[in-house]
């Protein structure tokens, strides 16, 4: 009986710890997801002239967190693909009229290969456990563009006449297991760490840039590379460069800034649509969570009441006896009362331990499609949106202290409704039937 | 008045029984003294156990008037009648009805409870009745612990908790064995001359029911109009001709009038 209201009182306890953990991972996406998007318009803003050439659709801005997700299609945390072409294509671009600058670069993501099936069928994917940035090591690009990422904490960033030498990401510095002035192994070759930079909320990825021509050698594609970033002289010039990269190089990407921005302006409204989306999901998680609750505040009454009912018969000849001898209707029925809120204070106990501890495991049985608790599948919703690093805390339904003491509050007014019935027959028991049964 | 514990006036109890009235007590009147020690006899279905009900503030009458005390017990509102049952009355019962999770002490300090007294002078007023009734050794055991016989003298002494005016017996010796059934009588009767309780004990068993002061008859709702003729013994007189009858007798064998 204990054990049976416990259950219907951990229900209680889990089933709102689940929609909270739920709330706070769309809170904690939304967040995210708001953050991510101003970066990016700073960067967009920040590099007016900047035109981004590549064989893949990028929509990150450059220089972002280091560099973006150029080189390649993500979706969520995997690559699909990197195209590489002749980095002659750089010099070429840097003839047109109004092209100031260009800056090749290569970025190759080493890891493994890993078969996932998915809602589209199942898919072989690089699963990236580094990525390999090679960018000209030359003092004027370097001090004039955002070439290379800033946020140093250790060391110094690269300088031109590098060689042998990386600067890590700080995520990519655990993966090693090495720190500023140690040696690494990157495919063969040995380098020396001379910086470490930190990574922000969404660039998850690890990182490592090395010079450009040392990053062709080592991944053994020598003379190629994955994209250009394309300074025009000025704003009013972007317009004619990037209608003469594309008269050139149909098979090419090119963002401008201009079109980053309504890149950026199509994810906002993208944004809004699938948080609407996830709000009407959780709208209707929510109602069958509080039909579910309803049936557990149900339940726990009615086993009350049927357990006090049945404690009223079996002790019908007691209340007989203590009428005899007394005892008044009123202090009968608190006595009744009382047993009925000791047995919802020890369920409620119960269902606090079995809810605590049960909480996640008992979300995922009674509210399908919550964000599930562990694991991988965690982060989907950050894959669903597309974007890489993007993704959210596994979301565990941990009960609050503050709903703990609610439903515990609760449970003892449920007791105390249960037991109303059965300690007021009890009370109006005539004493003298009570004492004829036997 | 006041010489009176008990008195009852004309007393009848009428019973709904499947659409049927049923007449369980039929004009009963009687008085009960201060101090007397009475048997009500009769065989089962006789209306015994409905009339110490109704003398016990269980049940009311249909009609008719019963005085505990001096006080009109059918005009006091229910809710008022606990007052009556816990102050007035100790209930000694067949089957003792003991409360099974509480020792012999706290059974007799349970009807206290509510009362004014403290809890040092109810288990005071505990113990001094369990010694009275010869438990004062065995005020730790609770009742599945005790003899059938010593649950009775519990029951006996929580009968007693509240100085009641009157103790009423269900059959307080229906579930004993000969000798027990002999020592609680025995009791019963030590409860009486010394402590001048008044008892009023329903029993089928003439033995039994021959250790009172007085015996009354009811047969068929009716109190018989039949006294005992001496102490101790089970022979009567009728009250018209004044011949020897058999307690079982419901016609008097001398003059045939119905008793």
């Amino acid at each position: 009986m204990i054990i049976a209201l416990g259950l219907s009182v951990s229900i209680l306890i889990s089933i709102p710890s689940g929609i909270m953990a739920n709330q706070k991972a769309a809170e904690q996406l939304s967040a995210n997801y708001d953050a991510y998007l101003q970066d990016m318009n700073t960067e967009i803003t920040t590099a007016a002239t900047l035109l981004e050439v590549s064989l893949s659709p990028v929509f990150t801005a450059a220089g972002f967190g280091g560099r973006g997700g150029s080189g390649g299609g993500f979706i969520g945390e995997f690559m699909t693909s990197e195209s590489f072409f002749n980095e002659t294509v750089a010099s070429d671009i840097n003839n047109i009229d109004g092209v100031a600058t260009v800056i090749p670069i290569l970025e190759k993501s080493e890891g493994t290969l890993e078969t996932r099936s998915t809602r589209f069928g199942e898919f072989e994917f690089l699963k990236p456990e580094y990525t390999i940035i090679g960018v000209p090591l030359d003092d004027f690009i370097l001090s004039n563009y955002p070439v290379l990422p800033s946020g140093i904490i250790e060391g110094r960033t690269l300088s031109e006449g590098d060689s042998g030498v990386v600067l890590l990401s700080a995520n990519n510095t655990e993966y090693f297991g090495v720190g500023v002035n140690d040696q690494v192994n990157i495919l063969g070759k040995d380098f020396t760490v001379v910086g470490v930079y930190t990574t922000t909320t969404i660039g998850e990825m690890k990182h490592l840039y090395m010079s450009l021509s040392e990053a062709q050698a080592i991944t053994g594609i020598e003379g190629e590379i994955s994209s250009i970033d394309v300074y025009a002289e000025n704003e009013a010039t972007v317009g004619s460069v990037y209608v003469d990269i594309t008269a050139i190089y149909a098979e090419f990407y090119v963002n401008t800034a201009e079109s980053r921005l309504e890149s950026i302006t199509s994810m906002a409204e993208r944004q809004v649509s699938l948080l609407e989306d996830a709000e009407t999901d959780l709208l209707e998680i929510q109602t069958v969570a509080y039909m579910e609750i309803g049936i557990a505040v149900v339940a726990t009454s009615l086993i009350v009441l049927f357990t006090m009912l049945y404690t009223v018969r079996e002790r019908t000849q007691e209340i007989g006896v203590l009428k005899a001898i007394g005892f008044s209707n009123g202090s009968i029925m608190s006595q009744f009362m009382l047993e009925g809120m000791i047995l919802s204070v020890v369920a409620g106990l119960v269902g606090i331990v079995i809810g605590t501890i049960g909480a996640p495991i008992i979300t995922q049985l009674l509210l399908t499609g919550l964000v599930p608790s562990t694991g991988p599948e965690s982060q989907f919703v950050g894959r669903q949106i597309g974007i890489p690093g993007l993704t959210v805390e596994a979301t565990i339904a941990t009960p609050t202290i503050e709903l703990l003491l609610i439903v515990f509050a609760g449970t003892i007014l449920l007791g105390v409704i249960g037991s109303f019935y059965p300690a007021w027959r009890a009370s109006k028991t005539s004493p003298m039937e009570a004492l004829r049964r036997e | 008045m006041n010489e009176l514990a008990l008195k009852t006036e004309n007393i009848d109890k009428i019973y709904k029984l499947d659409g049927r009235q049923v007449r369980a007590l039929s004009d009963v009147t009687l008085d009960i003294k201060k101090g007397d020690f009475l048997s009500i006899m009769g065989p089962s279905g006789s209306g015994k156990s409905t009339l110490l009900n109704i003398l016990g503030c269980l049940d009311t009458p249909t009609h008719g008037t019963a005085f505990l005390d001096g006080v009109n017990v059918t005009k006091v509102a229910e809710k008022n009648l606990c007052k009556i049952r816990k102050n007035k009355i100790g209930f000694v019962f067949q089957t003792f009805n003991l409360m099974p999770w509480l020792n012999a002490i706290e059974n007799v300090e349970l009807p206290m409870d509510g009362t004014k007294k403290s809890k040092i002078e109810r288990q005071k007023r505990a113990h001094k009745l369990l010694e009275m009734v010869g438990l004062s050794k065995r005020i730790d055991h609770r009742p599945h612990k005790l003899s059938a016989g010593e649950q009775q003298r519990v029951a006996i002494a929580r009968a007693l908790a509240n100085s009641p005016a009157i103790v009423l017996a269900d059959e307080p010796t229906g579930n004993l064995d000969a000798k027990t059934k002999y020592e609680i009588m025995k009791l019963l009767g030590k409860l009486n001359t010394e402590q001048g309780t008044t008892i009023v004990m329903v029993t089928h068993d003439s033995k039994v029911g021959s250790r009172a002061n007085r015996v009354l008859f009811l047969n068929d709702g009716k109190l018989l109009k039949k006294e005992r003729k001496g102490s101790h013994s089970m022979t009567f007189k009728c009250s018209n001709c004044g011949k020897e009858i058999q307690a079982e007798d419901t016609f008097c064998r001398g003059c045939g009038k119905k008793l």
